[in-house]
């Protein structure tokens, strides 16, 4: 058992399940790319948040990670991009679908069967499982997400944030190795959002899926990553730990939702007031101000 | 929106929506050809009476009602029609010699009800759900069925969304219930527009959404649900198929012998 989770380890560190080099994509009719040589790195496991303004390329992006660009989309795609050791421009979208689930940011337009069990089944049985096997996967899937008890609902019944949940059960009864959420919150109100930061967190943590999560808010979302990209203008400007990035200066110039925490960090330091680590939540601001306080008192 | 309201199909759990729909619309096509078979009223007062235990056990008596009352303007219609059609020309080779002109016009509204009942019957306890896996297990492409139930799926939210940019034009001044006829049907155009507009980006969202979870990656499609037939789907199916053979022999030996209601009735009386 022990020779497995080792061996796992090192394919993990060695073994990179996104990798972009000088991605350049233009919409058709478009006259400036969407992407600019865009070279990324993401390994398995990771926690990406992926964050940056408007119309800075994260969906053109994640378009591209399951396919949709070049197949779906037409277009100029140049550069390199393979996902889950399959060359994305070689390989269809139904065989890329099985590795990638793409998570949209309506809710209400993702889902088209007339229950929500059905809905879940929708790729599998696109993917042609057999149905004992359906049965289970579809079961565990509404499981996971907490849903099982509108199994047999209309989705068109279910408020925004149970609609987003079921999204993400259809996605993930495919069993992806890599799960892309393009903004899935910005529908919802704050709890349907923290609930399905929870579901998230719980599929990365538990199932090891790699997240790819497109976010404003990372306020909520910063808890649970371990990996931070933020675009601008179709680039990638910061790549790196959540701490490093939310604490640069480049994201702040950039208008990256840095977590308040953070920003309470900042203000102390520039006042004279140094914690002993950045903090990206209230919880570790918390910590972090209890330690300093008592640090002065003593 | 309440046109459609009809399109929302009530959950309701009887003997009757548990119904294969295969064999349900065998019934409702027994039913269709009894309808045509006959045109003396006593056979088709007879039919629309074996279709009522059908409503009652199946609990859709309000929206039945409904749906008959929506029918009795046509029904009216068939009726004058047939009344002063047949009135003008006698020699109209179908009208039953033994029949007065009244009965005749009658039987044919009747007809029309009939057939409007066992259709309203198919479609209150049937699925929309349940008619897509019909659809699918009767060899019809999975493309069609997809585009039936996502049909269903988004009538709905298509209506909601026509309510919001109808009440987004009316604060922008917008007057939909002015003017004359033509003047009013104009009035809708800044609402269809957006509409359409919209129905349009959402179609490509749902493409993508699809794409995504791997459409078309097989012709060999399983499913989640299987219809099943059952004992009462037999039940029906022979209930189907009797009366058709009962309405048959009838209709190939007994035709002559059945009587008209209105002289009956009148003879009574006096």
């Amino acid at each position: 058992m022990d020779d497995i989770l080792c061996e796992s380890r090192t394919v993990n560190k060695t073994l990179a399940i996104i990798n972009t080099s000088g991605l350049i994509y233009t919409y058709p009719g478009g006259r400036e790319p969407s992407l600019v040589d865009v070279s990324l790195t993401i390994e398995k496991g990771d926690y990406v948040i992926l964050t940056g303004p408007s119309g800075c390329g994260k969906t053109t992006l994640c378009r591209c990670l399951n396919g949709l660009i070049p197949h779906f989309y037409s277009g100029k795609l140049e550069g390199e991009i393979k996902v889950a050791s399959l060359t994305v421009s070689e390989h269809s979208i139904y065989e890329l679908a099985k590795h990638v689930g793409l998570v949209f940011q309506n809710p209400e337009n993702q889902l088209f069967a007339l229950s929500v069990e059905k809905d879940v089944a929708f790729g599998l049985e696109n993917l042609g499982v057999p149905r004992e096997d359906m049965r289970a996967r579809v079961d565990w899937a509404l499981q996971m997400t907490g849903i099982y008890d509108l199994r047999e609902r209309a989705p068109h019944e279910l408020s925004g944030g149970q609609q987003q949940r079921v999204a993400i059960a259809c996605v993930l009864a495919m069993k992806p190795d890599i799960m892309v959420l393009d903004e899935p919150t910005s529908f919802l109100d704050p709890l349907g959002a923290q609930k399905i930061f929870e579901v998230i967190g719980d599929l990365n943590k538990k199932l090891g899926i790699t997240v790819i999560l497109v976010e404003h808010r990372l306020d909520l979302a910063s808890k649970y990553a371990n990996h931070v990209i933020v675009m601008d203008e179709g680039k990638v400007v910061l790549d790196g730990k959540p701490l490093d990035v939310f604490d640069s200066e480049s994201a702040r110039l950039i208008g990256v939702g840095i977590p308040k925490a953070t920003r309470l960090y900042q203000a102390l330091r520039q006042s004279g007031v140094y914690l002993n680590r950045v903090p990206v939540n209230s919880q570790e601001a918390t910590l972090l101000l209890q330690e300093v306080l008592t640090r002065d008192r003593g | 929106m309440s046109v459609f309201e009809g399109f929302r199909f009530r959950r309701v759990l009887s003997p009757i929506h548990q119904l294969d729909p295969r064999v349900k619309f065998l019934y409702v096509c027994a039913v269709f050809g009894i309808a045509v078979m006959f045109n003396q009223l006593l056979p088709l007062i007879l039919l629309f009476l074996i279709q009522l235990p059908f409503v009652l056990a199946a609990g859709v008596q309000k929206e039945w009602i409904r749906s008959m009352k929506g029918a009795s303007f046509l029904a009216l219609m068939i009726f004058l029609f047939n009344f002063l059609f047949t009135y003008f020309y006698r020699e109209y080779p179908i009208f039953p010699p033994s029949s007065s002109l009244l009965e005749y016009s009658l039987a044919m509204t009747l007809r029309f009800i009939v057939l409007v009942e066992s259709f309203s019957i198919f479609f209150l306890t049937t699925s929309p759900d349940r008619l897509g896996l019909a659809l699918e297990q009767s060899h019809v492409p999975y493309e069609f069925c997809f585009a039936f139930t996502t049909a269903v799926r988004f009538v709905p939210v298509l209506a909601e969304e026509a309510q919001t940019i109808m009440d987004a034009q009316k604060a922008r001044g917008l007057e939909l219930e002015r003017g004359n006829f033509i003047k009013r049907i104009r009035n809708y155009i800044p609402i269809l527009i957006p509409l359409i507009v919209s129905a349009i980006r959402r179609s490509l969202e749902l493409a993508e959404a699809m794409e995504s979870r791997a459409w078309g990656a097989t012709n060999k499609r399983t499913n989640l649900y299987v219809l099943k037939i059952e004992r009462g789907d037999y039940i029906l199916a022979v209930i189907s198929v009797g009366m058709l053979i009962l309405a048959v022999y009838i209709w190939l030996f007994m035709r002559e012998q059945i009587p008209s209601l209105i002289p009956l009735i009148t003879a009574q009386n006096v």
